[in-house]
């Protein structure tokens, strides 16, 4: 093999090593998106979350509205409940604004947990594979809201699940707002409050 | 204020599973991918109906603002006339938090009407009654400042109490969310081992009864009870402060009652008049009825 063939290559290569140590190069910064993490995120639930989903798609308010509107997608969020700690001042006011979903969304809490207990586990299991009638390819769009791994860890649930065609909505329930969309209030779906009925 | 009548005013409507429409079994006609061609195609039609439907949408959330703080004003302040505080009292939020655990808040009270004290309510947290400060003898209440946690996207309201009893209103709007779940940064022992340790500083030069500022920080994690492990999916419990009395030579500089709305290891700025050298004295309360009290000179030490 000719040097002289060798040498574009070799020029390749450079430019991506310039590439990479330029990147490496780029200071830290809070609003750098996270790595994902090989597995579910057990650590802080609000910080920066990555900019990628593997086996998933990242999808934006405006492309999610469109998406609603063609209907036949599972919308989910996976926001915790407001926790009242157990030693507030006894009849301390304890006042949580209702929560407000995107409209069509079932309310699902602790599904975006690290570790998810088990009754919701296989109760988040349920509801998917009902709503989707069993079809893995049915799309299913999972959020919470702005830097939050709930979601992040949700729809990895989804796709470990072996769904196909799942969306994380990582601007959560404050990037639509903040798009001018509108919101509904809505009350957790949860494994005692029994199975939405279609 | 009645508890049970803030509970009346607010409590959340019972609204109905309005969820199910996500198992509506519509006919599902097009694939995400199909769609997502079609949203890029027509981007420029979504945005011009977007500004519109912003409108609709931000007049609904102003709707529900309104009526949220019509509430809790009632609560706080029953049927006492709350009127407009420019001239009198002054807030500054950033409008967008770099950190939703760690919101600063500056009051300015620099009318000339003498003030009894302030109320700061953050609307959209659980909690919302965050901090009441009630002005001692030697307190000069211009300048204010503290370092709270906001949960969600909220109008943030500053209620100062003229000696006269009238209430005089100043409000913001904050973008910050998930400040209430927010870990505190450190363990859990860490945070008690050090908890209670204190530090002064003073801003501006000490001249006896001349007017002085000071910069107090304690150390104490104000768990709010809202931070969960993700792996044992147990919360913290909360144990936060729930009173500081800051007095110099045993006169009142201020009083403050807080709740979980608190920072973690607060910061507070105030304003005081010393008459002569003394010593400012600072007692802590806190949910566990653990105490802390620190002592410092005035004017400090050299070194």
């Amino acid at each position: 093999m000719s040097a002289s063939r060798d040498l574009p290559r070799a020029g390749a290569l450079i430019l991506i090593l310039l590439g990479v140590s330029g990147l490496a190069a780029e200071p830290p910064s809070s609003a750098a998106p996270a790595d994902e993490p090989a597995d579910f995120w057990t650590g802080p639930i609000n910080g920066p979350v990555p900019a990628t989903l593997s086996g998933g798609a990242v999808i934006h308010a405006q492309e999610l509205s469109e998406l609603l509107k063609q209907g036949g997608v599972v919308l989910v969020d996976v926001s915790n409940l407001p926790h009242r700690p157990e030693n507030l001042a006894p009849g301390a006011p304890w006042l949580p604004v209702p929560h407000r979903v995107i409209p069509g969304s079932v309310w699902v809490p602790g599904a975006g947990i690290g570790a998810i207990a088990p009754d919701i586990d296989v109760y988040f299991r349920d509801q998917l594979a009902q709503a989707t009638r069993n079809d893995p390819d049915h799309p299913i769009v999972i959020y919470c809201h702005e830097r939050c791994w709930l979601s992040w860890n949700g729809a990895k649930r989804a796709v470990r699940y072996g769904y196909r065609n799942v969306h994380w909505f990582p601007e959560g329930i404050e990037g639509w707002r903040a798009a001018g969309l509108d919101t509904v209030i809505a009350e957790p779906s949860t494994p005692s409050s029994g199975t939405p009925t279609p | 204020m009645g508890i049970g009548l803030l509970r009346k005013a607010l409590s959340v409507p019972a609204t109905s599973l309005g969820v199910c429409c996500a198992y509506d079994p519509g006919v599902l006609t097009m694939t995400t991918r199909k769609a997502s061609i079609l949203a890029t195609a027509f981007c420029a039609l979504v945005s011009l109906a977007a500004i519109s439907r912003a409108q609709t949408t931000d007049a609904e959330d102003a709707a529900a603002r309104a009526e949220r703080w019509k509430a809790l004003q009632e609560a706080i302040f029953g049927d006492r006339k709350v009127q407009d505080g420019s001239g009198v009292i002054e807030l500054d939020v950033p409008p967008r938090a770099l950190d939703a655990a760690l919101v600063p808040v500056s009051l300015q009270l620099a009318g000339k009407k003498p003030i009894k004290g302030v109320y700061l309510v953050i609307d959209n947290n659980p909690s919302p009654l965050s901090a009441h400060f009630v002005f001692g003898p030697r307190a000069d209440p211009r300048v204010l400042q503290v370092r709270v946690r906001v949960d969600e996207y909220t109008l943030m309201h500053a209620v100062a109490e003229g000696q006269d009893g009238k209430l005089y209103l100043a409000e913001k709007f904050v973008k910050a969310a998930g400040g209430c779940s927010a870990p505190a940064g450190f363990s859990e022992e860490q945070a008690l081992q050090e908890m209670g340790r204190m530090k002064l500083r003073l801003i501006g030069d000490f001249a006896a009864g001349k007017p002085l500022q000071a910069q107090l920080m304690i150390r104490h994690p104000n768990f709010n009870g809202m931070q969960m492990n993700q792996i044992t999916r147990f919360y913290t419990p909360a144990r936060f402060i729930r009173s500081t009395e800051v007095t110099y030579d045993g006169s009142r500089i201020f009083h403050l009652d807080s709740d979980i709305s608190m920072s973690t290891d607060p910061v507070i700025v105030f304003g005081f008049v010393p008459p002569a050298r003394g010593t400012l004295k600072v007692a802590i309360q806190d949910s566990d009825d653990a105490t802390f009290a620190h002592s410092f000179d005035v004017p400090q030490p050299p070194g």
